[in-house]
């Protein structure tokens, strides 16, 4: 029988149709000795295993027989929505089988222990087989064993939700199962957090890293729900040759009151505050050049600073991936013609 | 209509080239003082302005598909064949890509090229068995009428390379003064464009070294009293025989001669010696190195230039925004090939075809003379090659005595005219040189800035202000007479004229813009310099004291 969870130090980039490829490429930044935050990986197989053993995926494809709607047709959004919540709460509500739970419990206090701390919080995150960022969903501040198994059913049934589910119909895949891993995380005490990509997204100059941060976690910047502060820093070196500090009104972070992270608003103080200092820039730049060389090619990175560990222990990655779509770097003599040739 | 020598193909037509053309400049940085017919048809006219045709097409150079030439009053009047605006952009994409070779490595590709032009000249040698220079004359009638028509294919190949190179690196080198100008409002007359230009070694400031070492060795080897007291350089060189120290001499100076001896004392013309042929020629430039005790001092500045120039690159880039940094360096390192290619490519293209069409025409010459076809030898530079078809086979059965008192009737007639500058609308000079960018550095347009009340406007110079006493020279053959410390005023000038540079304080030209001889070796010797003043030598007489600003571009004459 195929492992339902695995130890970080037990996959590499490859296994990424085991797991994930978010959790393959954490394993492979672990074993490489990246500081990655504890946790395990939850494998497409304990997927498969809770959909096919316990049912639900025969009940949501009953259920998906007597449903229709067109996915290319922005007037049946709202169908797909009524399909997503029924099929979610199918899956939310149906149990993990035993031995599959007690393998994300067991390993979950492992953490705790490793933390010296009950009850440590974590984030549950979706990693599908192949790169669908944005398509799946994740969790955070999760703590106690029960409720990390919930998490694990909840980011399983995000591939239930409303865009997945009209991904899938519009290009013809089973609507009704599409395994996924799940990266079960300790979450960063993050003081700020952000992206870094390693070559100049604007020109895709690849002798420079370009870091976004803003305070807290990691998701107001990668959601782009806030202007960050950028730095851009010349690999050699690293040597920082901008800096750009925005007005910061809101950040990520847990809501005392609540105990859930939501959006809220920056204190005066922070608001134009450098959300990193040069030390920490460079330290984040300098893994990043060292992350780019154990991949190959320029990288889209997640990164957080934690509030109480001192640099460079602070500086935690929390995911990697190919960066797409950057600009291909004009020549200096491209350049030097697009100026000669502006004439005409 | 009157066509120059009998030569209809570049008939200065006084109705249509105005209406065709709006501005035509006359060329006096190269053909002044008038050429004769052999060499301004033979090596000057049609393959040179076939070879820049040629370029220009290849090139696809978007504003302009070459340059047309009139021969009117004895002299080359130049024009720009413009192009639309339509049409400009569309070869602009062929451009675009057709330059982006000599952007990335103009200097290495001639290096290369210029070794292929050695050995043609090699190969047309060898073909002929002229192992020596007096072997020439060994070579029968039809192997010398073959061997001038085979001297013009040569002719032609130089002009080819000549212009593949010329064509790209004056226009990346205009592109990058228009860049100075608009990125930085420095233009080519600022101190620091000036410095950024200058610190390169060539083939030309190489033969100069070369001159300075047999200096130092005639000093070395006792000969400091002949070289200074023994006025001419003929009788010098007999009494150099008479010695051992001079025999040792005179054995490095034909060893000297045997690489850098291939050049005429005019640079473009046929019709004065190599100095391969009169030894004595290249003395008043070694007695000038023994004067200075063999030091040069363009050797004493060569690592300071360097530098000063490194400096000026690290200055000019500190000027330039962050992002634009890499690839305005890019550009100024491709132009920087620009007086490196002028000056180095003097020595393999026209000293050496100088040298040869030389040796060659002065052979036919003698040939001529001895048969009585000719009087003197001098006169077959009233020649064309069909006078040649004409009377070579069977040698003495033509006369050409009346064919040459007609050319040079008119030569001389030439001779004495102070041809106009510009025909058609001068106002129109700026925008053809502003649309043509292989252009300004040849040639330059004065500025003329009323307010400064100057005497003469150049349209190139190289730093600093001096002030001196004139002294006018026409020819090289006068160069001799030219004083240290004295200020030279010439029509233009040419590689020949690089040992005067080590001992005058200022120079003044006619001719010439940025990338003029002038410019650039006095760039390297750091001494200013106003070229392109159109009227210098009219206007400044021997004697004159004149004030040489060469941060300005302008002259003024104290009488």
């Amino acid at each position: 029988m195929e492992p339902v969870v695995l130890g970080f130090d037990e996959v590499r980039q490859d296994d990424a149709d085991k797991v994930g490829k978010k959790c393959a490429n954490l394993g492979e930044l672990t074993v490489a000795g990246f500081r990655v935050p504890p946790g395990y990986a939850v494998s497409l197989t304990g997927y498969e295993r809770f959909m096919n053993e316990t049912g639900v995926r025969r009940r949501i494809e009953e259920y998906l027989a007597g449903f229709s709607a067109d996915p290319g047709n922005t007037a049946d959004m709202a169908r797909y929505e009524e399909a997503s919540v029924a099929i979610r709460g199918m899956v939310e509500q149906t149990p993990v089988p035993a031995d599959i739970a007690a393998a994300i419990r067991r390993r979950y206090e492992a953490l705790c222990a490793a933390a010296g701390e009950a009850d440590i919080s974590v984030a549950t995150r979706s990693a599908g087989p192949a790169s669908h960022p944005g398509q799946y969903e994740s969790y955070l501040h999760i703590s106690g064993a029960d409720e990390v198994v919930a998490g694990v059913r909840r980011v399983w049934s995000s591939t239930f939700n409303q865009r997945s589910l009209i991904a899938r119909a519009r290009q013809g895949l089973d609507v009704a199962f599409d395994p996924i891993g799940v990266a079960v995380l300790q979450m960063v005490d993050a003081k700020a957090a952000g992206v870094m990509f390693t070559a100049n997204p604007s020109d895709g100059d690849t002798d420079k890293i370009y870091i976004e941060a803003n305070w807290g976690l990691g998701e107001s910047v990668v959601g782009g729900e806030v202007t960050p502060d950028s730095f851009l820093v010349a690999k050699a070196g690293p040597e920082i040759l901008e800096r750009t500090i925005a007005e910061k009104r809101t950040w990520f972070t847990l809501d005392p009151a609540t105990g859930r992270p939501t959006y809220q608003e920056v204190p005066a103080d922070k608001k134009s505050a450098p959300t990193l200092t040069d030390d920490e820039v460079k330290e984040i730049a300098r893994v990043g050049v060292l992350i780019e060389g154990h991949f190959g090619g320029a990288q889209d990175i997640e990164w957080a600073v934690a509030a109480r560990a001192a640099l460079p222990e602070s500086i935690m990655f929390l995911q990697t991936r190919p960066a797409k779509n950057l600009v291909e770097k004009k020549s200096a003599v491209d350049r030097a013609l697009d100026f000669m040739m502006r004439e005409f | 209509m009157s066509a120059v020598y009998g030569m209809t193909q570049f008939e200065f037509d006084e109705e249509n080239d105005l209406k065709n053309y709006d501005v035509w400049f006359c060329d006096v940085a190269h053909g002044s003082p008038p050429w004769k017919p052999m060499f301004v048809l033979h090596d000057w006219l049609w393959p040179g302005y076939r070879a820049i045709q040629r370029a220009y097409e290849y090139l696809s150079v978007p504003t302009s598909t070459g340059w047309d030439i009139r021969l009117k009053d004895g002299y080359v009047y130049v024009s720009v064949m413009l192009t639309s605006d339509e049409e400009a952009k569309k070869r602009a994409v062929v451009f675009r890509e057709k330059i982006r070779p000599y952007i990335e490595d103009a200097a290495g590709m001639w290096d290369k090229r210029k070794l292929e032009l050695m050995e043609a000249y090699e190969d047309l040698k060898k073909t002929y068995g002229l192992t020596t220079y007096e072997s020439i004359s060994d070579l029968s009638n039809i192997q010398m009428l073959e061997l001038f028509d085979d001297f013009l294919q040569v002719v032609s190949l130089q002009w080819n390379v000549h212009m593949d190179y010329f064509v790209p690196v004056n226009y990346l080198y205009g592109s990058f003064e228009n860049m100075c100008q608009d990125l930085l409002g420095i233009d080519h007359g600022h101190v620091l464009f000036s410095r950024v230009m200058s610190g390169f070694d060539s083939k030309s400031l190489e033969t100069n070294r070369e001159i300075w070492v047999l200096g130092a060795r005639a000093i070395e080897l006792g000969l400091e009293g002949a070289f200074s007291d023994i006025e001419d350089p003929e009788i010098l060189l007999d009494e150099l025989e008479k010695s051992e120290g001079g025999q040792t001499w005179l054995g490095e100076y034909r060893a000297f001669l045997d690489v850098y001896g291939w050049r005429c004392e005019r640079m473009l013309e046929w019709a004065t010696p190599t100095w391969l042929e009169k030894p004595a020629l290249g003395i008043p430039s070694i007695k000038m190195a023994v004067a200075t005790k063999g030091v040069s001092s363009i050797d004493e500045r060569r690592d300071s230039a360097e530098r000063d120039r490194e400096a000026a690159e690290q200055e000019l880039l500190a000027q330039v925004p962050a992002d634009q940094k890499e690839w305005f360096a890019t550009l100024m390192k491709a132009a920087q090939v620009a007086p490196y290619f002028s000056e180095d490519h003097n020595f393999y293209c026209d000293l050496y075809i100088g040298a040869l069409g030389r040796w060659i025409t002065r052979e036919i010459g003698r040939r001529f003379t001895e048969a009585g076809a000719l009087d003197d030898p001098e006169d077959v530079y009233f020649l064309v090659d069909t006078d040649i078809h004409k009377a070579m086979i069977p040698m003495g059965r033509v006369r050409l005595q009346k064919r040459v008192e007609e050319r040079k009737k008119e030569w001389q007639g030439y001779l004495g005219i102070q041809p106009e500058m510009l025909l058609g609308n001068p106002a129109a000079m700026a925008q053809v040189v502003r649309k043509d960018p292989v252009l300004s550095p040849a040639f330059a347009i004065p500025k003329v800035r009323e307010e400064l009340k100057a005497d003469l406007y150049g349209g190139g110079s190289a730093p600093g202000v001096v002030e001196g006493v004139a002294r006018v020279i026409m020819t090289e053959a006068q160069l001799g007479e030219l004083q240290p410390g004295e200020i030279l005023v010439a029509p233009g000038t040419s590689s020949q004229w690089t040992p005067a540079f080590e001992i005058v304080k200022g120079i003044v030209t006619d001719g010439g813009g940025a990338l003029s001889h002038a410019c650039i070796v006095a760039r390297e010797y750091g001494i200013p310099a106003v070229t392109g003043a159109q009227e210098a030598t009219r206007k400044i007489k021997t004697g004159d004291t004149v004030r040489v600003d060469g941060d300005l571009g302008v002259v003024f004459i104290n009488r």
